[in-house]
C-alpha cells in the first residue's frame, strides 16, 4: 500500500518559491493563505539552507489528534485530509502541528476565522472527486487523476519530492549515494529528531577591497 | 520524476472507478453522520468558507469537460521551460508540468509555476487609452493609431525620422522582433533598440569579438558534463532557477566543485563549494589573478592555445601585473582563495564559466566579458562538452531579439549597418535600395574613417541613453534633431538608471506611446497631462511564434488563449501602424495578412531567407513545430533526438543551423566543438577578423572539425573560394545563379554553406580566437575603476577612459565624472540585482497576485555594521541616495553577511513609487500592479560601457539614512 | 489612626498576594511533569554529527528562526516543538485530569449530601426577612452566572464533545453543534470580561480579609465539625470563591481574548500557553463552582432565597453571618429606619451593609 510522503532535499532547495506559487495556481488559494512555504535558515550566511514546508501527512498526525470535532481523516494513501463541513475553525490543529501547516484564513472583522485550510497533497476533500464542490472547498484532486502534487512536480531543482514513501526514499538515497555524503534532507526524520546537515562553508573575501 | 499513485490507471474512467474504491471510507464517514450532504453545505456557512468562489472557468473544468492541452514556453527567463496549458472553452483552466520537455523536465521557478495567471490578467491594460488633461480616457484602436500616426508624421516632417525612437522588446517573439527591426528600418531610422543593450550587450560584443559569435556557447543541459562550474556576477538560483537543476546534476554526479564569485552572498553562493566575495567592479583583477596562478604553474592548455588562440602572449604580459597581493589589494579577495579557485578550475576540466549582469553592467563590461573568455581559452575549455562560456541571458527572448538586431548598431543577423548589409536585407525584403535609403535622413552628422557618414550607416542612440537624446543640446547630437517621440514597445523604464533625468526627458517629449500588456512605469513616472498613449498588447500566450532560449535553441509556442480584452498581438499592431505611416505594404510584402495580422509562419520563412550569418535559416516553421510536438524524443543531456521524426536533430536546432531547411542541419549544440563534423553540429572558431595581423597568422593551425577536407585553418567561404577549391560545380544551377559574386553570408541560395559543409568545413572559415581585440578601446582587457569608485587610491593607477565627443551619436563622459571624489558624502557602494519572484521592470510579475504576495516591499540589503553606524534597524524605512541626487525610500533589510560592510544591494524590479511618492493613483483604473515600490535605478547613476553603451548599474555610490 | 489604616492596607495586600500566588501555584503545578518529560526526552540522545543545526531548530533557539517570503503567524518557524507538548498536555492531561477532577468533586459533594444531608437552619426560619442582596447585586450575579455557564458548557462540549457527543450525534451533527458552540463561545467570551468586572466592582468591598476569616477557615466553615462559625457578610469560603472567580475569570478572559482575536500577530507559543491557562483555570473554576452551587442551593437550607428574592430569613443570617446580621441591625437602628417585613418592597432605602472602618 502506498503511503504518500513529501521530502525536501535541503541541499537542492534554492528558495525559488515555485512550490508556493504552483500550489496557489493549482488550488486557487487566495492571497494571505499559504498551504506551502519555503523557510530559509541562516539567510545570507554560510550554511544557508532552505526547506519547503507544508503538511507532511504524518502517520500519527497531531492535528487529527487534537481536533475537537475529529474532522481529519486519512485516505488509503496515507494522506491527511480534513472535512471543512465539520471543521469549526478553532485553530487547534495549527497549534499542534509541528510544521505550521494548517492555515486559518481571516474572514471579516474582529479576526473572525473561517474553516481551516491546509495542504491536501492535491487530493481534494470528502466530496466526489473533482466535483465543483470539492474544487471550490479544497482545490484540485490530482491524485484522483493519477498525478502527484503540483508543488513537487514543478520543483525547479527536484528538491521537493512527493509520492509513495518508499519511492521517494529510493530517489533520495540514490542522490545521497551520488553525493557521497550523509543525508541532508528535510522531512520526517528531521522533524521528529533524526537527520543532519552539512555545515556551511566560510565566506572568503570582503567586498570593499583591501584596507 | 513522476511517481505513480497505487490506484492510478491510465484510462480516466478506470482511474475514477479505482478511486471510488479508495474513497470508500470517506463515504461511509459521511453516511455515519446521518445528515444529508446538502444540509451540511447549507448550514456550514455559519462560519465562512475559506475558498474564494471559484470562477466559472474552474467550475467548468471541474465538471469533467475535456480540456485541450497546448504546448507553450514560459515567457519569463531565457531557460525556455516548456509548459502544458490546459484550455477549456477558450479559458486557461490549468497548468501541467511538461515532464517530457528537454530543458526543464516539468520544473519551474515561482514565475513559471504561476504563468496561468496570465489567463486572468486582472491588472492588464484593457483597451487603448490616452492621457487627456491628466486623465486617462478610453479611445478606439483606430483613433489611437490615427492620432499617433499623424503626430509621428508631423515630427518626421519637422525633425526627420531620427526624432522618433522605437524601443523594442526582448518579450517579442522572434517573428515580432524581426518585424520590429524591419519596421524601424522602413520608417528610416537606426534609433531602435531593446533591453539587450542594458543586459548582455557587452557580452555579445566581447564574446563575438573573441571567437565569432556573441552567445552562450553550450547549453544549460550541457552543464551535466561539467567537471567544475564557475559562476561570476550571476545569481541563477534567483534569476534562472531551473538552471540549477542542471548545475546540481554536475555537482552531484560529477562531484563538480561550484565556485561563486559575487559581492553578495546569494542563494547561489549558499550552495557553492567556494564563495569569493569581491568588491563590485573588480572582475578583471579577479580573473587575471586566477590566470596569474595558471600561467605561473603552467596549468594552461598549451596545445590548445598554440592551435586555436591568437595573442595569448599579450595577455600574459597584462596578467603578470596582477600578482596575488595586487589582486587582494584591489578586489579584496585573499591571495590564498584566488589560488584555490585557480587550482580547482585547472584540476577539474572541462569546467564551465557562467556570468550574468554582475559582469556585464560596467563601464568596462566588454573587458570583463573578454577576460572571462580568455580564462576559458587558457584552460582549453572551449569547444568541449562541459566547458564553454555559458552566458545566461535574461528575458525569454532576449537572445532572439538580439539576433534579429533590435539594436541601434546592426541589422538582423549581426550584419551591421554598412551599405552591403542594407543591400542584403533590401533583397530579402524585396524592396528597392534607393527607396529604402530615401526613407532615412539624408544629412550627415559624423564621420567614419575620415568620410562623412549618413545616418543610415551610423549607430543610433542606444536605449541606455535615450534620455540624453531628449535632453542633450541639439548641437552635441549626431543627428538632425533631438528625440521628440518615444515608443516603448514592451519596455520597463525602471530598468534604466538616472530616474530623475528620465522623468525630465519624459516630460520634454512631444509624444509617448506605450505598447504593452501592462501600463508600466512609463505611464506614471512623469507629470505629463497629455500626449501619452497606452495601447494594450497581447502576451505571448495570446499569440504564437518562435522564441530563442539562451542556448540558441528555437522553440515554437502555440497560442493558449485569444487576446484578452481589446489587446492585439504586437505584429498586428506593427502592421496597423505601418499602414498608417505609409509602409504597411513593404513591411508585409511577402506575408499573408489576415484581419491586419501578418502570418507568423510567413515571417519565419522570411527571416529564414536572410539570417545566413548565424544560421537562422534551417529552422523552418515546419521543423520547429515538429520539434515542439516531439519534446520527449530529445535527450536530457545532449539535446539530440534519439529516434522519432526529428532523429539526430538537436532540440530547437540551436543556431547556427546552417543552410536551408531542406539541408536538414541538426543545429549546433556546443559552439566551436571540433569533435563533430560541421554537418553534425561541429564547428571551429570563426574567421572574422582577417587571416593575418602584423605578419601573424590568425587562422587555426592544426585544428579542424572532424571530417574537414582542408585539414587546417581557412578563411570564410566566398564564391571565389569555392571556385579556387574546385568545389563550384557542387552547386546546382539555381544556386550558382544566386551565389555568383556572393559569400556565405549573402548567398541567398544557401549553396555556398551547403557545399562548404559537404566538405566538412565551417562556412565562416576556421580561425583562432583572439585575445587581443585591436578595434576596442582596450585591446587586451585591463582593469579600470568605476566612474563612481569607492577606492580613490586606485584611480591614479586604474583610471577610466577619457570623455568622448560622439559615441552612438552622443557625447559620453568618463574621466570628468571620475575626477570628482564623492566618497566623502556617499561612502557606500551601491549595487543591484534580481529577485526570483519578479522579472525585469516587474510590471507583469508584480501584477500577478501569486507572485506579488511573496515580495511586498522594495528593500535595500545593508550590512549590520552600516545599519548600526547609521542608526538603522531591520524593517525600518530608509533613504538611499545616489551621488547624482536620485533618492529612494525603501525598507532596510539588515544582513550579517549577505553583503559586506560598505555595500548596499537593491533589487531592481520595483516601480510605481518615485523619490518617496506613491504613484498608485496615476495608473489607469484597475491596471495598477498589486505591489509598487521605488525603482532602484532612480538612485543609480551615469556610466556607460566603452564599446556598447551598457549602463553601469553594478557599482555606484550612495548614502543611507533613516526616513 | 493613620498608622493603623496603613497596616491594614498592608495586611490586605498580603492577603491578596498570597491568594494570587496560591492560584498561580495551582496553575503551574500540573505543568511540572510535562516540563520534566521534555527534559528527559532530549537527554542522553546519540549525537548525530552535523545535526547541530537541526537540533537548534528543534529547540527553537531564537537565533535560528528562519526567514520566509510567506507572510503569516510564525511562518518563519520551521518546527514548532511546543506543538507536540501542547498536544500531549491537552490530550493526555487536561482532558483526563479535568474529567477526573470534576468527577471526583461532584462525587464528593454527592456523597456529602447523601451522608450528611443539607445543613438545616437551626431552630427553623424566624419568618422575618432581611435583605441580603440588592437587585443590582443579584442582576450582576445572575448575569455572570448566565455567561459563565454558557461559556462553561460550550467550552466543555468543545473539550469533551469529541468523546461524548460524536457517538450520539455523528461527526457532522457534532460538527454543527461544535461550530455553534465555538461561535457562541467566541461571541460571549468578551462579555464574560464585562461580567467579571461588574462582579468585582459590586462585591469587592465585602470580600477583603477580615478578622475571623482565619478562624472560619481553620474550623472548615463548620461544614466538617458542625456548629457555626462566626462570619461577616461573606464568610472566608465565599471570599475565596469570589477571588477564584474574579482572578480566574480575568485569566480566562485575557487568555480567551488572545485565542479569540488572532489578529495581532501572536504566535503559536502564546496561543498554546493561553490555551493551557485557559483550560486549567476554566476547569478549576468550574469545579469550584460545583461547591458554590451546592452550598447556595441544596447544601444549606435557606440560602437560595438570597439570590432569588434577595431576602433571607433573619435566623439564617444570624446563624451563618452573625456579624453581618449585627451590622445590618445596627445600621438600621442608626439610620432610624424600619425594616420592611417580607420581601415585597424595592431595594431603595434598604440599609446596605457596610464594611467597618
Amino acid at each position: 500500500m502506498a503511503r504518500m510522503k513529501f521530502l525536501c532535499d535541503a541541499e537542492r532547495c534554492i528558495e525559488c518559491n515555485a512550490c508556493v506559487t504552483a500550489c496557489k495556481n493549482e488550488n486557487n488559494v487566495p492571497w494571505g493563505v499559504n498551504r506551502r512555504r519555503v523557510v530559509t535558515i541562516n539567510d545570507g550566511s554560510p550554511g544557508e539552507r532552505s526547506m519547503s514546508v507544508a503538511c507532511m501527512h504524518c502517520s500519527d498526525a497531531p492535528c487529527a489528534a487534537v481536533c475537537p470535532v475529529d474532522c481529519f481523516y486519512f485516505t488509503d494513501d496515507g494522506v491527511v485530509l480534513h472535512d471543512k463541513d465539520v471543521c469549526i475553525g478553532c485553530g487547534y490543529c495549527f497549534y499542534a502541528c509541528p510544521f505550521g501547516a494548517p492555515q486559518f484564513p481571516q474572514d471579516g472583522a474582529f479576526g473572525q476565522r473561517g474553516k481551516m485550510d491546509k495542504c491536501t497533497f492535491c487530493a481534494g476533500g470528502p466530496e466526489a472527486d473533482n466535483s465543483p464542490e470539492e474544487r471550490t472547498k479544497y482545490g484540485s484532486n490530482r491524485l484522483a487523476e493519477g498525478k502527484l502534487p503540483l508543488c513537487a512536480e514543478m520543483c525547479a531543482t527536484k528538491a521537493l519530492l512527493a509520492g509513495d514513501g518508499d519511492t521517494v526514499s529510493d530517489i533520495f538515497r540514490e542522490r545521497v549515494t551520488w553525493r557521497g555524503s550523509a543525508g541532508m534532507s528535510w522531512g520526517w526524520g528531521v522533524a521528529y529528531g533524526k537527520g543532519g546537515l552539512r555545515k556551511g562553508r566560510a565566506i572568503e573575501g570582503k567586498a570593499t577591497g583591501g584596507e | 520524476m513522476k511517481l505513480v499513485k497505487k490506484n492510478q490507471a491510465t484510462d480516466h474512467s478506470q482511474a475514477h472507478a479505482a478511486f471510488t474504491v479508495a474513497t470508500m471510507d470517506r463515504r461511509t464517514f459521511l453516511k455515519r453522520s446521518g445528515i444529508n450532504a446538502g444540509g451540511i453545505a447549507a448550514v456550514s456557512s455559519l462560519s465562512m468558507s475559506m475558498m474564494q468562489k471559484a470562477s466559472a472557468a474552474t467550475e467548468a473544468a471541474a465538471s469533467g469537460g475535456k480540456a485541450e492541452q497546448v504546448r507553450t514556453i514560459c515567457t519569463h527567463c531565457s531557460v525556455g521551460c516548456g509548459i502544458y496549458a490546459e484550455v477549456e472553452n477558450g479559458v486557461w483552466t490549468g497548468q501541467e508540468p511538461a515532464f517530457d520537455h528537454p530543458f526543464n523536465r516539468g520544473a519551474h521557478c515561482a514565475k513559471g509555476a504561476s504563468v496561468r495567471e496570465h489567463g486572468h490578467g486582472e491588472r492588464r491594460l484593457k483597451y487603448p487609452t490616452k492621457l487627456v488633461n491628466g486623465k486617462w480616457t478610453r479611445v478606439s484602436w483606430e483613433q489611437a493609431i490615427n492620432e499617433i500616426g499623424d503626430q509621428m508624421l508631423a515630427i518626421r516632417e519637422q525633425s526627420g525620422p531620427d526624432s522618433v525612437y522605437w524601443l523594442g522588446s526582448a518579450k517579442h517573439s522572434n517573428e515580432q522582433a524581426y518585424l520590429f527591426r524591419k519596421f524601424a528600418a522602413l520608417w528610416g531610422t537606426n534609433n531602435v533598440d531593446h533591453q539587450a543593450r542594458i543586459c548582455h550587450s557587452t557580452t555579445v560584443a566581447g564574446v563575438a569579438n573573441t571567437w565569432g559569435y556573441g552567445a552562450m556557447t553550450n547549453s544549460y543541459n550541457d552543464i551535466h558534463n561539467s567537471q567544475a562550474i564557475l559562476i561570476i556576477g550571476g545569481n541563477p538560483a534567483e534569476a534562472h532557477p531551473v538552471s540549477l537543476q542542471h548545475v546540481f546534476r554536475a555537482t552531484e554526479r560529477n562531484n563538480a566543485p561550484l565556485i561563486v564569485i559575487d559581492p553578495r552572498f546569494t542563494r547561489t553562493a549558499a550552495h557553492a563549494d567556494l564563495y569569493m566575495r569581491i568588491r563590485p567592479g573588480t572582475d578583471v583583477p579577479v580573473v587575471w589573478g586566477m590566470l596569474w596562478h595558471i600561467f605561473e604553474n603552467g596549468w594552461e592548455d598549451k596545445e590548445f592555445i598554440k592551435q586555436r588562440v591568437y595573442g595569448m602572449d599579450e595577455v600574459r604580459a597584462e596578467v603578470a601585473k596582477w600578482t596575488p597581493d595586487e589582486v587582494e589589494r584591489v578586489s579584496g579577495v585573499p591571495e590564498e582563495t584566488i589560488k584555490r579557485a585557480a587550482k580547482i578550475m585547472a584540476e577539474h576540466r572541462p569546467g564551465t564559466f557562467i556570468w550574468c549582469m554582475g559582469g556585464t553592467q560596467h563601464t568596462i563590461g566588454n573587458n570583463n566579458t573578454r577576460a572571462y573568455c580568455i580564462f576559458q581559452l587558457a584552460l582549453g575549455n572551449m569547444g568541449v562538452a562541459g566547458g564553454g562560456t555559458n552566458i545566461f541571458r535574461g528575458h525569454d527572448n532576449v537572445q532572439g531579439a538580439t539576433d534579429f538586431g533590435v539594436l541601434s548598431h546592426t541589422l538582423p543577423g549581426y550584419y551591421g549597418l554598412s551599405g552591403g548589409a542594407w543591400k542584403h536585407w533590401a533583397k530579402v525584403w524585396d524592396v528597392d535600395d534607393d527607396w529604402l535609403a530615401g526613407r532615412f535622413d539624408q544629412g550627415s552628422y559624423e564621420e567614419a574613417k575620415g568620410k562623412p557618414a549618413k545616418p543610415m550607416n551610423t549607430k543610433g542612440i542606444p536605449v541606455s541613453r535615450w534620455i540624453d537624446g531628449v535632453l542633450e543640446d541639439k548641437a552635441n547630437i549626431a543627428q538632425q534633431d533631438n528625440l521628440r517621440a518615444m515608443v516603448f514597445w514592451g519596455h520597463a523604464p525602471n530598468s534604466q538608471t538616472r530616474g530623475p533625468e528620465m522623468k525630465q526627458a519624459m516630460e520634454k517629449l512631444d509624444l509617448m506611446v506605450i505598447i504593452d500588456p501592462y501600463p508600466t512605469v512609463s505611464a506614471v513616472m512623469h507629470d505629463r497631462t497629455d500626449g501619452v498613449y497606452l495601447l494594450p498588447a497581447a502576451t505571448q500566450f495570446e499569440t504564437y511564434g518562435s522564441v530563442t532560449a539562451s542556448n540558441r535553441s528555437l522553440q515554437w509556442r502555440d497560442k493558449v488563449i485569444e487576446p484578452l480584452f481589446e489587446s492585439l498581438p504586437d505584429h498586428t499592431i506593427m502592421y496597423r501602424m505601418a499602414s498608417k505611416l505609409g509602409f504597411g505594404e513593404q513591411l508585409c510584402k511577402h506575408m499573408a495578412v489576415e484581419n491586419d495580422e501578418p502570418s507568423v509562419e510567413d515571417i519565419t520563412r522570411e527571416f529564414n531567407k536572410g539570417m545566413w550569418t548565424i544560421g537562422y535559416t534551417g529552422q523552418s516553421p515546419e521543423r520547429l513545430k515538429q520539434h515542439q510536438q516531439n519534446w520527449h524524443t530529445f535527450d536530457y543531456t545532449s539535446l539530440e533526438a534519439r529516434g522519432g521524426p526529428a532523429n539526430g536533430d538537436y532540440y530547437g536546432m540551436p543556431w547556427p543551423c546552417w543552410g536551408t531547411a531542406g539541408m536538414g542541419h541538426p543545429g549546433t549544440p556546443n559552439l566551436y566543438d571540433t569533435s563533430k563534423p560541421v554537418a553534425r553540429g561541429g564547428l571551429n572558431f570563426r574567421a572574422r577578423f582577417g587571416v593575418e595581423r602584423d605578419g601573424v597568422n590568425l587562422l587555426a593551425e592544426g585544428s579542424w572539425p572532424k571530417g574537414n577536407e582542408l585539414k587546417d585553418g581557412h578563411p570564410e567561404f566566398t564564391a571565389d573560394m569555392l571556385k579556387k577549391l574546385g568545389w563550384w560545380d557542387d552547386l546546382s544551377d539555381s544556386e550558382k545563379q544566386l551565389a555568383e559574386g556572393k559569400n556565405w553570408k549573402t548567398d541567398r541560395s544557401g549553396g555556398i554553406q551547403r557545399v562548404a559543409i559537404k566538405h566538412g568545413c565551417a562556412p565562416f572559415g576556421n580561425a583562432k580566437a583572439r585575445t587581443v581585440v585591436w578595434t576596442f578601446p582596450d585591446p587586451v582587457p585591463v582593469h579600470r575603476e568605476p566612474l563612481y569608485t569607492s577606492r580613490r587610491d586606485l584611480v591614479e593607477k586604474y583610471p577610466t577612459y577619457e570623455d568622448r565627443k560622439s559615441f552612438y551619436r552622443l557625447p559620453t563622459r568618463y574621466g570628468s565624472i571620475q575626477a570628482k571624489d564623492y566618497t566623502g558624502d556617499y561612502p557606500l557602494i551601491m549595487t543591484s540585482g534580481r529577485l526570483v519572484e519578479y522579472e525585469g521592470g516587474g510590471d507583469e510579475t508584480r501584477s500577478n497576485p501569486w507572485l506579488a504576495e511573496l515580495q511586498q516591499d522594495m528593500f535595500a540589503e545593508i550590512n549590520i555594521v552600516d545599519a548600526n553606524n547609521n542608526g538603522i534597524r531591520d524593517g525600518q524605512q530608509i533613504w538611499v541616495e545616489g551621488p547624482e541626487g536620485g533618492r529612494i525610500k525603501v525598507m532596510a533589510k539588515v544582513t550579517q553577511e549577505g553583503v559586506a560592510a560598505g555595500v548596499v544591494w537593491l533589487p531592481f524590479h520595483f516601480g510605481g513609487h518615485f523619490q518617496g511618492k506613491d504613484l498608485r493613483d496615476k495608473y489607469p483604473k484597475g491596471a495598477d500592479p498589486y505591489v509598487l515600490g521605488e525603482a532602484a535605478n532612480t538612485a543609480l547613476t551615469y556610466g556607460y560601457d566603452s564599446v556598447t553603451q551598457m549602463q553601469e548599474t553594478k557599482c555606484s555610490l550612495c548614502r543611507i539614512s533613516r526616513a | 489612626m493613620s498608622n493603623n489604616r496603613q497596616s491594614r492596607i498592608r495586611h490586605h495586600r498580603m492577603v491578596v498576594f498570597s491568594l494570587l500566588s496560591l492560584l498561580l501555584l495551582t496553575l503551574v503545578l500540573p505543568l511540572i511533569p510535562y516540563a520534566v518529560a521534555d527534559l528527559g526526552e532530549s537527554a542522553g540522545k546519540v549525537v548525530n554529527p552535523g545535526a547541530d543545526l537541526w537540533r537548534e531548530v528543534r529547540q527553537r533557539d531564537r537565533s535560528v528562526i528562519g526567514t520566509t517570503r510567506v507572510k503569516g503567524v510564525d511562518s518563519g518557524v520551521l518546527i514548532n516543538v511546543y506543538g507536540e507538548d501542547w498536544r500531549q498536555f491537552r490530550m493526555q492531561r487536561l482532558i483526563p485530569y479535568g474529567a477526573a477532577l470534576m468527577g471526583i468533586v461532584l462525587s464528593v459533594i454527592l456523597l456529602y449530601y447523601l451522608v450528611r444531608g443539607p445543613l438545616r437552619l437551626q431552630g427553623g426560619p424566624s419568618g422575618k426577612k432581611i435583605q441580603r442582596f440588592t437587585v443590582f447585586e443579584r442582576t450582576t450575579h445572575w448575569f455572570t452566572v448566565s455567561v459563565f455557564w454558557l461559556l462553561a458548557l460550550t467550552g466543555l462540549i468543545l473539550l469533551y464533545g469529541r468523546f461524548v457527543l460524536i457517538p450520539l450525534l455523528g461527526p457532522d451533527g457534532f460538527g454543527l453543534t461544535a461550530s455553534a458552540c465555538k461561535e457562541a463561545h467566541n461571541l460571549f467570551g468578551p462579555m464574560f470580561l464585562v461580567a467579571i468586572l461588574m462582579l468585582f466592582v459590586t462585591f469587592v468591598k465585602d470580600n477583603f480579609y477580615a478578622r475571623g476569616d482565619m478562624t472560619w477557615l481553620i474550623k472548615g466553615g463548620g461544614l466538617l465539625g458542625g456548629g457555626h462559625v462566626s462570619a461577616g457578610r461573606f464568610n472566608a469560603g465565599e471570599k475565596i470563591w469570589f477571588w477564584i472567580a474574579v482572578l480566574g475569570g480575568i485569566v480566562l478572559c485575557v487568555s480567551g481574548l488572545i485565542l479569540d482575536f488572532a489578529v495581532f500577530g501572536q504566535g503559536r507559543e502564546v496561543m498554546e500557553l493561553s490555551h493551557v491557562l485557559h483550560g486549567i483555570v476554566a476547569l478549576i473554576v468550574i469545579t469550584v463552582s460545583f461547591g458554590h452551587i451546592y452550598l447556595g442551593t441544596a447544601g444549606v437550607e435557606g440560602t437560595i432565597g438570597s439570590m432569588t428574592t434577595g431576602y433571607v430569613d433573619e435566623a439564617w443570617a444570624k446563624s451563618h453571618h452573625d456579624r453581618w446580621y449585627a451590622e445590618v441591625k445596627a445600621a438600621a437602628v442608626d439610620d432610624s429606619e424600619t425594616e420592611p417585613a417580607g420581601g415585597g418592597s424595592a431595594s431603595t432605602g434598604v440599609a446596605s451593609p457596610t464594611r467597618d472602618g
